[in-house]
């Protein structure tokens, strides 16, 4: 059951806002591949320490690997988690996966998406097409089946999903905590509704008429605390800000697959450091430079 | 090299040729190969198909490039419209959609794929990324092109899959009819060595090779039950105009990136 988030101001500090993000909740992380990642709060959690978190989405990169790196997560439930073909599998996420230490859940897109509807109906479950026949619902011991009453066909039937708080990061909010995002949403609308709370990062506060001018898309009454996160989803992207960090990327994943020492020292100079630090560290000129032409877009992903 | 093409162009070309004009197609994430294939189809012959792009679900893009990254601007900028996630989702359930590419770090002679762990779970030898939607949507889309640019490494087509993630036409727990799913399964396989069809008991059969490779070389490296046409022909050669798409379409080249280097070497030519 879930309710509304009264108050006029959500406005909040990074650490603030992080703290409500308790051990073993359910997360559910917004944005999708590596776009609009809610970054800044991956590395706030990383920073206060938590830990056993249960991550639920559909498909993504980083912000998954970064705490399965750091040792934050207990169980994974995404549909992927990956760099794609660019920069291929997900290091820390995979060695997690293969040695045991992060259970894996994989779900699909469509499930995580049906669970996420039942919930914001306030129903127990609803049936979804597909999953039978595959491996995946041996990993879904909470799945059940049921039969149609009225043609008796059998689907599979997935619990409501409420993660106890979605993490999402936008271009653009107000301290009462609405929220403007430019599509693609992925599942950030559903993870609004069906959470208990949404904590959000805004690369920028703005007063509320620009809000509603520009748009609306997750409203302030889903949201508990909103904290202003410049640069707040990179290395992904969030335009028009700032395109995909592909060298930051690749840098990270160089560290992540060496473990050890490599990933100490990122995590020293990207985490530990704090967001100010982190900022100063990333050359945003460059990553904004998209909008010049194709041919300066085209280069920031050689 | 200038009248000749790599086996990269002609890969994408095999692929988009699986589009019939009119036909509303998908291509998911992770899928560079499927997602310059589909633009190359409807700036050739299937303008009347509907795409959907990558991870923003936008309708009929122009995109000046493709990025390596499936969620990116770049993609759907010029869109009109984009879909939601769940209208394409639910598109896909309902049976709007007619065709989704498909590939897999394992693939079966029934078209079941395997994209979620070497060595299957819970205890994976390579954990793979992950199915994305496939695992659903795969019971109710149209038809399936499934691909892989990696038959040659002998460990992709494989007589079973250690993890069943995306439906073929025949799993362990019964047929496509069996499980009530309303979606057509796997159409084409399309590999970087030749072309296959589905036989009516859905097993895969090679149907076409490319120049340089042999019915012999397709036996070596397919691990299933190599099924063949009694006339195995050559993948039809590329046209000035799906080159010209291909290159248009993808100037980064990221198709590239699903292939080994020694099969990036692969050029071909008018004289043969």
């Amino acid at each position: 059951m879930t309710t509304f988030h009264l108050g006029a101001d959500k406005q909040a500090t990074l650490a603030q806002a992080a703290e409500l993000v308790r051990d073993g909740f359910v997360v559910a992380l917004g944005g999708g591949l590596c776009s609009r990642l809610p970054m800044a709060l991956v590395r706030e959690l990383l920073r206060q320490g938590r830990r056993d978190l249960h991550v639920v989405g559909s498909a993504h990169s980083i912000d998954v690997d970064l705490l399965v790196a750091a040792g934050a997560v207990a169980v994974c439930e995404e549909s992927y988690v990956g760099f794609e073909q660019d920069l291929g599998l997900a290091p820390a996420f995979r060695r997690a996966a293969e040695n045991g230490t992060v259970q894996v859940r994989e779900s699909c897109c469509v499930s995580i998406l049906t669970q996420l509807r039942a919930s914001e109906m306030g129903l127990p479950f609803l049936p979804v097409r597909g999953l039978k026949g595959t491996d995946i619902l041996a990993l879904h011991p909470e799945y059940g089946i049921v039969a149609c009453p009225f043609t008796g066909e059998q689907l599979v039937a997935l619990p409501a999903l409420t993660p106890d708080v979605a993490l999402i990061h936008a271009p653009l909010g107000d301290r009462h905590g609405n929220l403007h995002l430019d599509q693609p949403y992925v599942l950030d609308e559903r993870f609004a509704h069906a959470s208990r709370m949404v904590v959000a990062t805004v690369d920028r506060l703005a007063p509320t008429d620009e809000l509603a001018a520009a748009g609306v898309v997750v409203p302030g009454h889903c949201v508990a605390a909103v904290v202003e996160a410049p640069l707040g989803a990179h290395p992904s992207s969030c335009y028009p800000g700032y395109a995909y960090d592909r060298p930051h990327l690749a840098a990270y994943l160089a560290a992540a697959a060496a473990g050890g020492e490599a990933l100490e020292s990122y995590l020293a100079q990207y985490v530990e450091c704090g967001e100010d630090a982190y900022r100063d560290l990333v050359d945003a000129e460059r990553l904004a430079s998209w909008s010049a032409s194709d041919a300066r877009w085209q280069e920031l992903f050689r | 090299m200038s009248d000749g093409w790599t086996i990269d162009e002609w890969f994408v070309v095999a692929l988009a040729r699986t589009i019939g004009d009119g036909e509303v197609v998908f291509h998911g994430f992770a899928s560079p190969c499927a997602q310059v294939a589909m633009h190359v189809a409807r700036r050739t012959h299937a303008p009347r198909s509907l795409l959907i792009e990558g991870a923003t679900y936008a309708v009929d893009p122009d995109p000046g490039f493709i990025p390596p990254t499936s969620n990116d601007l770049a993609l759907h900028r010029d869109a009109v419209y984009r879909m939601r996630f769940e209208e394409f989702f639910d598109a896909a359930q309902r049976g709007a959609v007619d065709r989704m590419f498909l590939s897999g770090g394992q693939i079966d002679g029934y078209g079941n794929t395997n994209v979620t762990a070497i060595g299957g779970m819970p205890h994976p030898k390579i954990k793979l990324g992950g199915g994305g939607g496939g695992g659903n949507i795969s019971a109710t889309i149209g038809a399936l092109t499934v691909w892989t640019t990696r038959h040659r490494s002998g460990r992709t087509l494989v007589p079973t899959v250690d993890f069943l993630t995306d439906l073929g036409h025949v799993t362990p727990s019964g047929t496509r009819a069996e499980l009530g799913y309303t979606g057509g399964g796997p159409q084409w396989l399309v590999t970087e060595l030749g072309l296959f069809d589905y036989a009516a008991d859905g097993h895969a059969r090679l149907r076409e090779t490319f120049p340089d490779v042999t019915v012999a070389d397709v036996e070596q490296a397919t691990g299933f039950e190599l099924r063949t046409h009694p006339d195995v022909v050559p993948v039809r050669p590329p046209d000035a105009a799906e080159l010209a798409a291909v290159r248009a379409v993808d100037p980064l080249g990221v198709r590239r990136l699903e292939f080994g280097p020694r099969e990036l070497e692969r050029t071909f030519g008018p004289a043969g």
